[in-house]
């Protein structure tokens, strides 16, 4: 991205379409294969658009299975809707996003779900000085992301959709399944038809499930995907220590913690995720939570002592980003600074014991 | 010779071992060539046996060969199925009349070490190269870029497609692959017999070998000598052998088998017999049809969404037909609504893990098939046979009849290690009926049945796969056993039967189940009971000569940490004292003190001791056992202060159950210290408190045998002001009818309990 063009002011996280406007634009020219009807890029560009190709200068966005990319785009050329689940902090929201902005050059039809979330915040609400001034006019009419996207024929995002009542889930139903959604106010032409390139991504924390489980009619129209953490060291620390470099310069800070000591973070991190039941903390232990400590261990190594990030550095930072406010964490985190820090053999391990008892409580 | 007349008369076929289209190219490539000669990669010193080889067995078979020292056994498969290359450059080669050849060193050469499957692919040792490719190709791994750049590819230039790939994977210049030392070794002598045999004949020479050897098999050929290698004999002292066996689908199949392959051995098999098209129909078929046997519903529509998305999925990989991951993972998707607790099996290599998704797993069941191979009956029997019957013989167990064994006795103890291997192997007509049941058991005397039994002999022959002497197929059995063992109490067994059988060494296959065993149980119990059985075996048991054994050690280690690991951890609400666990910690004192090399240091074990002594959410007998447990370390402790603090009626019996279950001795060496201030303590306990904190008390003093318990109560007495301690501890004269009527009203309250199904369960 060039900053030469000074008349937009500098947005502090801009959509995937507009970061990466040049590799669409890129893919968008050289594509020759057939696209999907109402897609932009046809699938295998769309697919190199996520995973990368370094001989076309296209970077990779997400770390992960390729085939998990194939099978997603795949099932969005079908009539059935994605569903990315998977723990948080998995990297699902930066999927979807891509994958949206790869489908439709467009990733910006967003329902964040919540709590609260209506359905007016999905499909549509209304103008009320319109409203009550012509009545249920078209001019009246607020379109909300699912119905914008049904119009335009693109792919509307829906992140947390367990976090909705159920009530609120199942309006996506006929959406999904019949392509149409019901305007009743309006007279004469009511019903709006998904045009051709509309689809669905939604996202699913597995730790939400059960808060609002999905019925059965809905999980039937959607394929399920599950984003799993990063399955390779070499691959999770290569991303750490690079996201973690880009924060700590964003943060004023020139030195990243060094590879050494990022090392022994991530795997206090793959360990804890991957324990047993009794060991596995409550709290989320995501590539991106790691990335947060990083983080965190670089500014206070960098402005509480003036020097390099030590793997000591790690125990009270992830006190507070990791472990949160559950004692039963802290206990864990605790046994494993205890029981297995000790065994492992560097002096960098040995840093991370010796800091234990700056653990609180 | 010049170069010119090697490129036209020598031809060497990398392959990927089981690999159908591979198998195809060399049938091919035999055809057109009429090879004079065909060099195959395995075991040359079973080339005078290859007539066996060539009866007409139902695959897959593998060659079993075997080198046994006093001390282990190393053993090694080299399975062959209808599709694999090399089986195909046997039976082609043969056919046209050419000289066919193993070429690679014997299985027992110290090349192998370590390798348990000769045809597993040497790639996945040397990752760099299918790292970039999987990359490049946007694969998760590479078994689905093998698939997508050879099995489902067309066949036009697949043999250049196939030098290239491997090319790459080798390196060249600065990117060649260091291969280790031991490929290096098998390199060279695969190299001199190719020179030999260009030597020899005239015509064209074939090499049939892995794909990663054959840019420096090319290269060696050209230069050295042309006699024949000489195989090499082995080391003074050990045996080695190899003969035929059956072998399976199963054990074939990497999501199942240790160090092999391809994986899904049915679908490849399907492959072979009928190409792509037909193969694909029939994995869905089959995938269907085990899973609806399974009760797991699969709609007709299902099966349709999974078609449309198989199908575009293999458009978009540029695949002109399916291929074993578009069917996989269009199925997957189409027939899985739920997140996955485990990564899909194909996008990884290796075994399954625990956790995967139920339908995953009949889906990869499906794939491996069950297919068993048989061998042609003219086929020698296994040498297994012949060392069994001359054992026995030797031993005079050849007779049938009551055996009465005197363990102490060398002879008795051989003639018990063989009847051991015989049981292991379940042979029938032989049961034991009495005997040590543990390391450091106080009999020494075995009592055994031989009974004749017609299935004798024909279960012998079968178990000749496991081994070529008793031993060995006893160990087989016990690896196999431990692999399979997901729970420590079966792990515990075995690790006796390993005793039993005089084979208590420690192999790395056997190291990696135990650990694996251990770090997987949750049971605190259970582990101490592994530790403690382990720890006796390796401290005492001379009988059995185990005594400071590898294999106990490496159980001790694992099995100490774990213990430490799962009590730091164990949150419960306060309730009965739990036996198991507080063996469990007994177990870890035995192992700190008498074992400080295995176990975790006195003063680490103090530390984590501490903490769960403290831990208001461990429960009362732990946190008892903890204290105990430190104050045999010779930590300061107070325990009379934290009694008071453990005062509460309904957890103090408890607390009390642990610290005495640990420090029993310490307990009873104290002058005053805690039993006077447990005195104190149920002095000042209402008559209500006292009746809530009477069951679990008794248990707590239970932990005493009879004659400390009259010191307790002669201290209690003494404190007291004196009196009579032994009425304190006498049994109580009781009418005998007042005990029947208690008994009946108990029998009457467990009826009813019973009838209402509110009886807790067994053993706690």
């Amino acid at each position: 991205m060039s900053d030469t063009t000074t008349a937009e002011p500098r947005l502090q996280r801009p959509p995937a379409e507009r970061r990466y406007a040049d590799e669409l634009a890129k893919l968008a020219a050289e594509d020759d294969a057939p696209r999907p009807p109402g897609w932009a890029l046809s699938l295998q560009a769309a697919r190199t658009f996520v995973v990368g190709d370094e001989s076309r200068g296209i970077t990779r966005k997400f770390v992960g299975d390729p085939s998990l990319i194939d099978r997603a785009l795949v099932t969005l050329a079908t009539n059935r809707g994605l569903m990315l689940v998977g723990e948080p902090g998995t990297a699902k929201s930066l999927l979807s996003e891509l994958i949206a902005a790869a489908v439709s050059g467009d990733s910006t039809l967003t329902i964040q779900g919540g709590a609260s979330t209506t359905e007016d915040q999905i499909a549509y609400s209304w103008n009320y000085s319109l409203l009550v001034s012509e009545g249920p006019t078209q001019r009246a009419l607020v379109p909300a992301p699912l119905l914008q996207g049904m119009a335009e024929g693109r792919v509307v995002r829906f992140e947390e959709i367990t976090r909705c009542p159920l009530e609120v889930q199942d309006s996506l139903l006929s959406p999904l399944s019949d392509r149409v959604l019901a305007v009743p106010e309006l007279e004469g032409d009511s019903m709006v038809f998904a045009r051709e390139g509309f689809n669905i991504i939604a996202t699913a924390n597995t730790r939400d499930r059960g808060v609002n489980e999905m019925s059965a009619a809905l999980k039937r129209r959607f394929n399920f995907e599950t984003v799993f953490p990063i399955a390779d060291f070499d691959t999770e620390l290569d991303l750490v220590e690079h996201e973690a470099a880009n924060a700590l310069a964003r943060s004023g800070v020139p030195v990243p913690p060094s590879r050494d000591v990022l090392a022994v973070l991530v795997k206090v991190f793959r360990d804890l995720r991957s324990g047993d039941t009794q060991g596995r903390p409550q709290a989320v232990m995501s590539t991106a939570e790691a990335v947060s400590v990083a983080h965190a261990v670089g500014i206070k190594a960098w402005y509480l002592r003036g020097g390099e990030a030590e793997a000591g550095d790690i125990v009270d930072c992830m006190a507070g980003a990791a472990a949160k406010d559950s004692a039963e964490d802290l206990a864990r985190l605790r046994r494993y600074l205890e029981q297995k820090a000790p065994q492992r053999k560097g002096p960098h391990w040995a840093s991370l014991y010796q800091a234990r008892n700056l653990l609180p409580g | 010779m010049t170069a010119d007349t090697l490129t036209d008369r020598l031809h060497v076929q990398g392959v990927r071992h089981h690999s159908p289209a591979c198998a195809r190219l060399v049938a091919d490539r035999i055809e057109a060539l009429r090879p004079a000669a065909v060099l195959i990669e395995g075991p040359a010193d079973f080339n005078d046996r290859l007539d066996e080889l060539a009866l007409e067995h139902e695959l897959p078979v593998a060659i079993y060969s075997y080198a046994s020292t006093d001390l282990a056994v190393r053993r090694s498969w080299t399975p062959l199925c209808d599709y694999s290359p090399e089986w195909a450059a046997l039976t082609e080669g043969r056919r046209i009349g050419a000289d066919v050849r193993f070429i690679d060193l014997p299985a027992w050469h110290d090349a192998f070490s370590g390798i348990e499957n000769r045809y597993s692919d040497a790639e996945r040792r040397y990752t760099d190269a299918t790292d970039r490719l999987c990359r490049a190709f946007a694969v998760d791994n590479t078994d689905a870029l093998w698939d997508h750049l050879v099995e489902i590819a067309d066949t036009d230039r697949l043999e250049a497609r196939l030098d290239q790939y491997f090319d790459i994977i080798r390196g060249e210049g600065e990117d060649a692959v260091d291969a280790s030392a031991s490929d290096t070794a098998r390199e060279a002598h695969m190299a001199a017999w190719i020179r030999a045999a260009l030597a020899e004949h005239d015509g064209p020479v074939l090499v049939v070998c892995g794909g990663f050897h054959a840019p420096a098999l090319r290269r060696l050929a050209a230069t050295g000598t042309a006699e024949p290698p000489e195989i090499p004999s082995p080391p003074e002292g050990t045996e080695v052998g190899g003969f035929l066996v059956p072998y399976s689908f199963k054990r074939l199949d990497s999501f199942g088998g240790y160090q092999s392959g391809m994986p899904s051995p049915e679908y490849y098999q399907q492959l072979w017999e009928q190409g792509p098209g037909p193969a694909a129909a029939s994995l869905v078929q089959r995938i269907t049809m085990r899973l609806r046997s399974k009760g797991i519903h699969v709609s007709t529509s299902d099966l349709i969404g999974a078609r449309s998305l198989t199908d575009g999925l293999a458009r978009l990989r540029g695949h002109h037909r399916p291929g074993r991951t578009d069917l996989l993972d269009g199925l997957a998707s189409a027939l899985i609504s739920d997140d996955l607790e485990q990564p899909l099996p194909w996008t990884r290599r290796g075994t399954l893990t625990p956790g995967t998704h139920p339908v995953v797993v009949e889906m990869t069941a499906a794939l491996t098939g069950g297919r068993v191979g048989r061998l042609h009956p003219a086929t020698p029997a296994p040498p297994l046979v012949a060392d069994a019957q001359a054992e026995l013989e030797r031993l005079g167990l050849d007779k049938d009849g009551d055996l009465r064994l005197d363990l102490v006795k060398p002879r008795d103890l051989e003639r018990s290690r063989a009847l051991h291997c015989l049981r292991l192997l379940a042979l029938p007509g032989v049961s034991r009926n009495s005997g040590p049941a543990a390391g450091a058991d106080v009999t020494a005397e075995e009592h055994w049945t031989l009974r004749p039994h017609t299935d004798r002999l024909p279960s012998l022959i079968e178990a000749g796969a496991l081994g070529a002497t008793l031993g060995d197929a006893a160990q087989t059995v016990l690896e196999q056993r431990l692999d399979g063992a997901d729970d420590l109490n079966a792990l515990a067994g075995l690790l006796f039967d390993a005793a039993l059988c005089g084979r208590a060494h420690l192999t790395d296959s056997i190291g990696t189940a135990v650990e694996a065993a251990v770090a997987d149980s949750g049971d605190v119990a259970a582990v101490g009971r592994a530790l403690g059985a382990a720890l006796a075996l390796w401290r005492h048991d001379h009988l059995f000569g185990t005594a400071g054994s590898d294999l106990y050690a490496a159980v001790i280690t694992a099995c100490c940490d774990r213990v430490l690991w799962l009590v730091e951890g164990l949150h419960a609400a306060p309730g009965p004292a739990d036996l198991g666990r507080l063996q469990a910690l007994c177990a870890l004192r035995d192992a700190v003190r008498h074992a400080p090399d295995l176990a975790p240091t006195a003063e680490w074990v103090t530390r984590s001791a501490d903490r769960i002594a403290l831990d208001p959410q461990a429960p009362p007998d732990l946190r008892g056992a903890a204290l105990g447990l430190a104050w045999t370390f010779g930590a300061p402790t107070d325990a009379a202060a934290a009694a008071e603090g453990a005062a509460s009626p309904d957890r103090l019996g408890d607390w009390l159950s642990g610290l005495f279950a640990v420090a029993r001795e310490e307990v009873i060496a104290e002058e005053q210290g805690v039993v006077a201030a447990v005195d104190d303590l149920v002095g000042a306990l209402t008559e209500d408190e006292f009746l809530v904190a009477l069951p679990a008390l008794r248990q707590a003093f239970g932990m005493f045998p009879p004659r400390e318990r009259g010191q307790i109560a002669e201290r209690i007495v003494s404190a007291r002001g004196g009196g009579d301690a032994y009425a304190l501890t006498a049994r109580l004269d009781v009418d005998p009818l007042t005990t029947a009527a208690a008994m009946a009203l108990e029998a009457r309250v467990d009826a009813v309990l019973e009838r209402e199904h509110l009886h807790f369960g067994g053993e706690s």
